[in-house]
């Protein structure tokens, strides 16, 4: 407690007011917040739900808004649209059937696991979770097997399992490299951060400019590479890792600010004690300064996770979504149905990520975030 | 690019030779000669962020005010999202823009929504408009939705096939008439050096991007296998049952030569737009090209072009044969099957997105909606327009008889075996009684946007076979033609070709 | 008490170079985009389409005239919404992380307890009010019968409700109202502001971006208040701060690095968010993503003038960042309490 002689504060102000004030800061110091996000959320939410169950129809002077129950849902997962979204699905490969069965068997064992401490509804819960865990790895089995095609589903998965991921190592090796106490570090900190500050679109033109294997920088090195002939754009890997590399160039530096800033705020005598201890590098690391940054850094991944669901400005620059649907997001095929004035549908594709993203983002406050923010 | 000091001598030399042409050719009336005073009105005009289209209307908008007093205020909105914008003001009525410079494509949606003013009487009381100018095309169908005429034409879009005129006359070639010419001539220059930097260059350049053109470029290879009997047959829908004309060896047969076009361009061509495809065709990297009337232009500027006085033009290569729409089969062209045959051979010029024209907002009030429509006519009058369309900024191509003068053409830098080439193909195209009119039904950007350009996307990427690309189509198509109601649909499709029996 | 530093054993010199060749390499990732940007703002366009050229003098010759047209030719076209984007990023940053950074602080540090059916019930009197509003109930009238009404079913209905939410509860739904798409979204918000009469104002802009980027500072906040140790806190209380003193004079100042890479990244998401501002503005307040944007029309991207804009819209916030770089260093940090 050696600081605590050095702050020097005033009394509370006194009187009724002062008193009232004081019982009620807890409120004080949330209301302004929650206020401002509730009032301006709710319309919208309730609006664009509303609007995933009709079909907008002009009518003289306005529009009209046809009720049409779940039809705009139901042409999504079983209609026209039904390729497009879901994939075409296809038998799996042996591999398929291998990766299935591992992921099977992970999410039985624990389901079994979780069985022994949890039970009653947070068992259910999880069942729930397993189950639709499979299904997703069934789906993805089934639409990257050789015949088979994924859908914007499958698609925007890809992009945020590899893109998150991807960010946080690199983010956070950079940051941990950037928090020594090296000559110009503050150089790299600033340019690091570069990226990020592009406007989403602007990035996307960027990419574009730098991905065009017939004018853009890297001719040369595809000439030399003897891919003169070849252009990623027509494949469909090639046009996703494409849109990948653009989303991790961009936002590296989110994940980077913010561990280095929680690295900076993290107390160094635990590190020193264990320096002192003869502990290497890799143990401090391991056992001091990842635990200490795991809140933050499960925050950081739900966060990007949610942001990164919503991709749209990469893919529909780069690509508008091609070779074909190939690099399609869930987003973009909301905004291109939306372009062509299908608010309905839209709407839908809408509804039904906020119902894939909150399911993903409750399992992972649950499951994840509580634990490390716990450890800590 | 748009006020440096080469366009500004060419602006000086075009204003110049127009004095001199006013000497010779008797002055019409300028719109200011009789001033209606619209003091104190201000006309909110929204259009894309240019410097096209929303230039000249910027640099017209001073003129009008000095000789009117109305005061235009240009609203610009990035052009990926003006149909929607646009829509969104004026379906919850905010009504934050008195006239619009748009795409008369999306009348089906604004017209039969109530939101256009009709300009029918206007239009046949102004004298200096010269309405009978504007070529038949624009005026009967452009400009008119079910009889009535609800825009002023500012441009004239029609797609046509560029050629490199050096190369073709070099080797003693014609430039195509049929799209298999077209393919021929595609593959013989594919992959060799056509601007002599050493590098292999590319047979046919076409924007094959999805989201972006590439569903226009194909409805321009299509077209003459489907139409064949006049502007007013269609080429998308059977104007008696609504059923889709897109499942048919009329279709098949033009995705054969699309997917042709792909093999023989650059390897990126999938990726893209006309942005894309003309730089390539400009800096003389591709033999081929379809496009607007904007090639002609850019080919012209020494900034963009490498080929001026290279290039050739031509209208849409056609075909030998026409379906027949109860069989769903193609039959040869005979005076029966393509009364508007040239050579036998049948060809369709594809008006797609149909030029940028102005329309008044019905809620404005009438002070406004006068000065309004004073202004866009004041813009499309021969005067100010002759000088325009040959201006690469404007993005304003001729759509008027008075714009085919070749002297403004040789003035604004175009040679004249150019000019000649360029001017030809555009009067060929645009008078051609079988020019095929882009849909424009409510919604069609879902029917063209959406539907048919995934499922071209898709075809293009392999991802469904020929078959299944028209069934895909056709099912789409389908089932939005029910949803919004198929008698509804079918008289608006009929409107939009103005049949009225 | 003097404070150390975190690695006091001198970096062996194999560890420094691997350090800085990773560095290096991903310095020249970062740049090199930014390095083709700036050599295409310099070039013609039949410079960009005839293949790859890259050092301006050598390869090509080097034009300002894509410069000049933004600044020249455009002048009030460009300067314009650049001020709005400033304006806009920065107010709307700063209530963000003022407002934001306070709930953090409370659901770091208080308990809440607040009851499911209020919440709901007040959710329902907002429908309600809404509703109201948009059927042209006069927005006094709209209000008052709302709060009668919630608040009469409150007095019958409150012993029922029991359930209560939980800090962690709040901080979820918080975070949750960022994962619908801007396009699922767009056309409601634009609905709401049309009928508060704000639309083509930074008004509206400004609480669209307060918003919509509050969640993730009060995500990234309670995080850092969580780590601050709380005896400080207790020690002050215990000498008898207000509750907003602790804050002001003891929480603050340590989070100062946490303070700022949020608000740094909340001006980012602002200074350049598209959908929004696209539907929210038409003339007066429109912003500069959108200017980016336009330069894609019927002629495909400019990319010369795309590469002017992308480099002047990102300035300012690099300067911001170069000014803001110190506090996020180490040295500044105190009140530590463990010695």
């Amino acid at each position: 407690m050696l600081g605590a002689g050095r702050v020097r504060v005033r009394d509370a102000a006194p009187g009724w007011l002062g008193a009232w004030l004081e019982r009620a800061s807890p409120w004080i110091f949330l209301a302004p917040g929650a206020a401002i996000v509730l009032l301006f959320s709710l319309f919208p939410l309730v609006l664009s739900l509303y609007f995933s169950l009709v079909r907008l129809e002009f009518a003289p002077g306005g529009f009209r808004l046809a009720f049409v129950g779940l039809d705009n849902y139901a042409k999504l997962i079983v209609g026209v649209d039904r390729e497009e979204f879901v994939g075409v699905l296809a038998g799996p490969s042996p591999a398929g059937w291998a990766a299935w069965g591992l992921a099977a068997a992970g999410l039985g064992w624990w389901l079994a696991r979780s069985a022994r401490t949890v039970s009653g509804r947070g068992l259910l819960a999880r069942a729930a979770l397993a189950a639709v865990s499979a299904a997703g790895v069934w789906l993805a089995v089934r639409t990257l097997a050789p015949h088979g095609r994924p859908g914007s589903l499958v698609v925007t998965l890809i992009y945020v399992a590899v893109g998150v991921g991807a960010e946080y190592v690199l983010g956070l090796g950079l940051a941990l490299l950037c928090a020594q106490r090296i000559p110009g570090r503050r150089f790299f900190r600033v340019v690091f951060l570069l990226p990020m500050m592009i406007t989403p679109v602007g990035v996307a033109y960027l990419f574009r400019m730098l991905t065009d294997t017939s004018k853009g920088p890297f001719y040369p090195l595809w000439k030399a590479l003897g891919l003169v002939n070849f252009s990623w754009v027509n494949d469909p890997w090639g046009a996703r890792a494409a849109v990948l590399v653009g989303d991790i160039w961009q936002w590296t530096p989110f994940m980077f600010i913010v561990l280095l800033a929680a690295l900076e705020s993290q107390s160094t005598e635990p590190v020193e004690a264990a320096v002192a201890d003869g502990a290497s590098a890799w143990q401090v690391f391991r056992h001091i300064t990842f635990p200490a940054i795991l809140p933050v850094s499960s925050t950081l991944v739900l966060i990007r996770m949610i942001e990164a669901f919503k991709i749209v400005d990469l893919p529909n620059v780069l690509t508008s979504g091609g070779p074909g649907t190939a690099t399609e997001s869930l987003t973009l095929h909301a905004y291109v149905i939306w372009r062509a004035l299908d608010i309905g549908g839209s709407a839908a594709i809408a509804y039904l990520l906020l119902l894939i993203v909150t399911v993903a983002a409750v399992s992972y406050v649950h499951l994840v975030h509580r634990r490390a923010v716990g450890a800590a | 690019m748009r006020w440096s000091r080469v366009t500004a001598v060419r602006v000086l030399a075009v204003l110049a030779s127009l004095v001199l042409a006013a000497a010779v050719v008797p002055p019409s009336p300028a719109p200011g000669a009789a001033p209606r005073s619209f003091a104190g009105v201000t006309v909110n005009i929204v259009t894309f962020t240019g410097p096209q289209i929303a230039e000249p209307l910027q640099r017209h908008g001073p003129e009008f005010q000095k000789m009117t007093g109305a005061r235009i205020n240009v609203i610009t909105v990035p052009f990926s999202d003006l149909y929607q914008k646009i829509l969104t003001d004026f379906a919850t009525r905010t009504n934050s823009y008195d006239a619009i410079v748009f795409d008369p494509q999306w009348m089906g949606d604004y017209v039969s929504a109530g939101y256009l003013e009709d300009l029918t009487g206007r239009v046949r009381a102004d004298p200096t408009l010269q309405w009978d100018d504007i070529l038949p095309y624009f005026r009967n169908f452009s400009a008119t939705y079910n009889g009535r005429v609800y825009t002023i034409p500012l441009d004239g879009d029609v797609q046509m096939v560029y050629y490199r005129s050096d190369l073709l006359a070099r080797d003693g070639l014609k430039p195509p008439a049929t799209w298999a010419d077209y393919l021929a001539i595609a593959q013989r220059y594919n992959g060799r050096d056509l601007n002599g930097d050493g590098k292999p260059d590319y047979g046919s350049c076409v924007a094959m991007k999805r989201s972006a053109q590439s569903y226009w470029m194909f409805l321009s290879v299509v077209a003459p296998y489907l139409q064949s009997k006049g502007t007013s047959q269609g080429a998308f829908f059977d104007p008696r049952t609504m059923r889709p004309l897109m499942d048919n060896q009329a279709v098949a047969a033009a995705l054969d030569v699309y997917h042709a076009m792909l093999k023989d361009g650059p390897p990126e061509q999938l990726n893209m737009d006309v942005g894309d495809t003309r730089g390539l065709f400009t800096s003389g990297r591709c033999a081929l090209s379809v496009d607007w009337g904007d090639i002609g232009t850019l080919a012209t500027d020494p900034k963009t072009s490498k080929v001026n006085g290279k290039v050739g033009s031509v209208i849409t290569p056609g075909s030998r044969m026409v379906l027949d729409r109860d069989t769903g089969k193609l039959v040869p062209c005979t005076t029966q099957t393509c009364p508007y045959a040239i050579g036998g051979v049948n060809h369709a010029p594809f008006a797609a997105f149909g030029g940028w024209s102005c329309a008044i907002n019905k809620a404005a009030r009438p002070q406004v909606k006068d000065a309004a429509f004073a202004f866009c006519a004041y813009v499309s009058a021969p005067p100010r327009s002759r000088v325009d369309v040959t201006l690469g900024i404007t993005g304003f191509n001729p759509y008027r008889r008075s714009h085919f003068g070749l002297d403004l053409w040789v003035k604004s830098g175009m040679t004249r075996p150019m000019a000649e080439s360029y001017i030809g193909a555009i009067r060929q195209s645009l008078q051609s009684p079988n020019m095929v009119l882009d849909l424009r039904i409510p919604q069609n950007a879902y029917y063209e946007g959406v539907v048919l350009d995934t499922a071209l996307a898709e075809f293009l990427a392999g991802q469904l076979t020929a078959a299944q690309t028209m069934k895909q189509i056709e099912d789409g198509w389908n089932k939005k033609t029910d949803e919004l109601g198929r008698a509804k649909m079918l008289g608006a499709y009929r409107a939009s070709l103005s049949i009225t029996r | 008490m003097t404070r150390r530093h975190a690695r006091p054993r001198p970096i062996p010199a194999a560890a420094r170079v691997a350090t800085y060749l990773a560095l290096g390499t991903w310095t020249f990732v970062v740049l090199f985009p930014l390095y083709w940007l700036a050599v295409t703002s310099l070039k013609n366009p039949i410079d960009v389409f005839s293949g790859p050229l890259y050092v301006p003098f050598v390869d090509f010759r080097p034009t300002l005239s894509a410069w000049r047209y933004i600044f020249v030719d455009l002048r009030n076209d460009t300067l314009r919404p650049y001020a709005n984007t400033v304006i806009v990023a920065t107010v709307s940053s700063v209530i963000a992380l003022v407002a934001g950074s306070a709930a953090a602080y409370g659901l770091a540090r208080f308990p809440y307890r607040p009851r499911v059916g209020a919440i709901l019930l007040f959710a329902g009197s907002l429908a309600v009010a809404v509703v109201a509003l948009s059927l042209n109930v006069p927005w006094p009238a709209a209000a008052l019968g709302a709060a009668a009404l919630g608040a009469g079913a409150w007095r019958a209905a409150r012993a029922r409700f029991r359930r209560a939410a939980s800090n962690e509860d709040i901080a979820f739904w918080m975070i949750s109202q960022r994962i619908l798409p801007p396009v699922a979204v767009v056309i409601p918000v634009y609905v709401l502001f049309q009928r508060l009469h704000l639309l083509d104002t930074r008004t509206a802009l400004v609480i669209t971006y307060v918003a919509s980027n509050l969640p993730i500072v009060v995500w990234l906040m309670r995080d850092y208040f969580r780590s601050l140790p709380v005896e400080l806190e207790e020690c002050a209380a215990v000498d008898g701060a207000s509750r907003y003193r602790i804050f002001w004079s003891i929480v603050l100042p340590p989070s100062a690095p946490g303070l700022v890479a949020t608000f740094l990244f909340v001006l980012v998401f602002a200074w350049n968010e598209y959908l929004f501002a696209l539907f929210l503005t038409s003339a007066r307040a429109q912003t500069l993503p959108l200017t980016i944007a336009a330069q894609n029309a019927t002629r495909g991207p400019q990319w010369w003038y795309m590469s002017v804009l992308i480099l002047i819209m990102i300035v300012p916030v690099i300067a911001m960042a170069v000014a803001l770089e110190r506090y996020m260093a180490r040295g500044l940090l105190v009140g530590a309490v463990k010695g």
